[in-house]
């Protein structure tokens, strides 16, 4: 039955799109991306159709500063530091939390901080909370439970809604359309991404994640274009609401502010990202621990600035595949099994 | 890290709750729904813990086909 569904819309694309250019549809989201790899979509797309990548890898895009100040504060012996399985590895000048660090812990959840805080009342435990929308609403849930005394936070937090903006005006890219990320739109809402139709006409549809329905999506794409539409759609009603979730988006907001953050390899980019109000400084790690701005380094030959901005593809990189892999990554796009270079690498393109 | 699962609500101690998927248990954090949305046997899409979305069953078992394809994709490359 799916698989009847999925020849019937690959021939559809292949009907209705239009042959006389070259169409790029950028994803920015690595579960996206995942589907689309690992399902071999690429093959099956007319040859001028492109499926790019775009920032949907949070890890990917953390700065490295932010990871250089959770690796310090890990070599504290009065400090546990908290995050993500996936930062563990993040590569930098001064390695990574699992190489240089000492205290630290991984959770799969923040309320999983509460139980490490109540274990170790005579320990500062520091959450590094990195990421998109969807982790960031789960990081205000935390502190909206109130956090132990002993807790602070250490914010590394991105907008999809803004990053995706600043591809628009990036004529290297030159995005035709955007499948918009599912889960960051039930945060967020549908209408986010409002401003992209409307504003640059590009052609937006927010997708789930199974191939069909990533399909249908890239086929409601290629309509608009064809009949020089620009709307946006929304083919994962079921999990995204117009508005969003707004109790999250209260919460994220009241506890946080837009701010100019750096985005790795990319540099900084204003309002694009979360910082604490100032009426948190007291649960701020980067303001209780004066935490400073340091310089960023590059990986030499790493091109995973590229990647994330949808510029080059994974094996134009040098070190891809060669002395860059998942099990001994260079580059953030390695890393993290949302970056773009590891899903590649995992599942070819 | 930003993969969502669905997950059915089995008990709930606002904020906090418990949820089941694939007949593994795991506590919830429901913070990001109003108290009086959600409730136990709904299903809900589950990002680091918590809960983003109250979702319908049919569309919670249409993910898990997905999931589990990705997983069994996962197992075939343990070289990462």
């Amino acid at each position: 039955m799916k698989r009847e569904r999925i020849k019937e819309l690959v021939s559809l694309i292949h009907e209705i799109s239009p042959k006389d250019r070259k169409i790029k549809i950028m994803n920015v989201c690595g579960s996206h991306e995942h589907t689309i790899t690992y399902s071999g979509m690429r093959s099956l797309m007319p040859e001028n159709i492109e499926l790019i990548p775009g920032p949907g890898c949070p890890v990917c895009v953390c700065s490295e500063s932010d990871v250089i100040n959770a690796i310090r504060l890990s070599q504290r012996d009065d400090t546990i530091l908290v995050t993500y399985g996936d930062m563990l590895r993040v590569p930098t000048k001064e390695g990574s939390i699992r190489s240089s660090g000492r205290n630290y812990k991984m959770v799969s959840a923040p309320h999983e901080v509460l139980k490490i805080a109540k274990e170790n009342p005579e320990k500062n435990v520091v959450f590094f909370s990195i990421g998109f929308e969807t982790t960031t609403a789960p990081t205000a849930a935390l502190i909206e439970m109130g956090l132990p005394e002993n807790v602070t936070i250490l914010t590394s937090q991105k907008l999809t809604p803004e990053i995706m903006e600043v591809l628009v005006k990036d004529e290297e890219v030159g995005v035709d359309a955007f499948i918009a990320p599912g889960h960051v739109s039930a945060i967020v809402g549908a209408n986010a991404w409002r401003i992209f139709p409307e504003e640059y006409g590009i052609p937006t549809v927010v997708a789930g994640f199974e191939p069909d329905n990533l399909l249908l999506a890239i086929l409601r794409i290629l309509y608009q274009l064809r009949e020089g539409r620009a709307e946006l759609e929304n083919v994962y009603r079921g999990v995204v609401r117009p508005e969003g979730n707004v109790k999250a988006q209260e919460l994220m907001y009241k506890y946080f502010e837009k701010a100019d953050v750096n985005w790795r390899g990319i540099g900084l980019i204003p309002k694009s990202g979360l910082e604490f109000r100032k009426e948190y400084d007291n649960i701020n790690a980067k303001k209780v621990f004066n935490l400073p701005e340091i310089k960023e380094e590059k990986v030499k030959g790493c091109i995973c600035d590229k990647i994330v901005l949808g510029k080059a593809y994974p094996n134009e990189c040098k070190l891809f595949g060669k002395v860059c892999t998942p099990s001994n990554p260079k580059g953030p796009c390695m890393v993290s099994m949302e970056g773009a270079c590891n899903i590649w690498y995992r599942f070819g393109r | 890290m930003c993969v969502g699962v669905p997950m059915k609500v089995v008990e709930i101690d606002y904020p906090m709750a418990v949820a089941e998927a694939k007949g593994v248990k795991r506590q919830i954090n429901l913070m990001l729904l109003p108290e009086d949305e959600v409730k136990v046997g709904d299903y809900v899409m589950v990002h680091v813990g918590n809960a983003i979305e109250v979702i319908d069953e049919k569309e919670a078992e249409e993910i898990w086909k997905v999931l589990d394809e990705v997983m069994a994709a996962l197992e075939e490359r343990e070289d990462f």
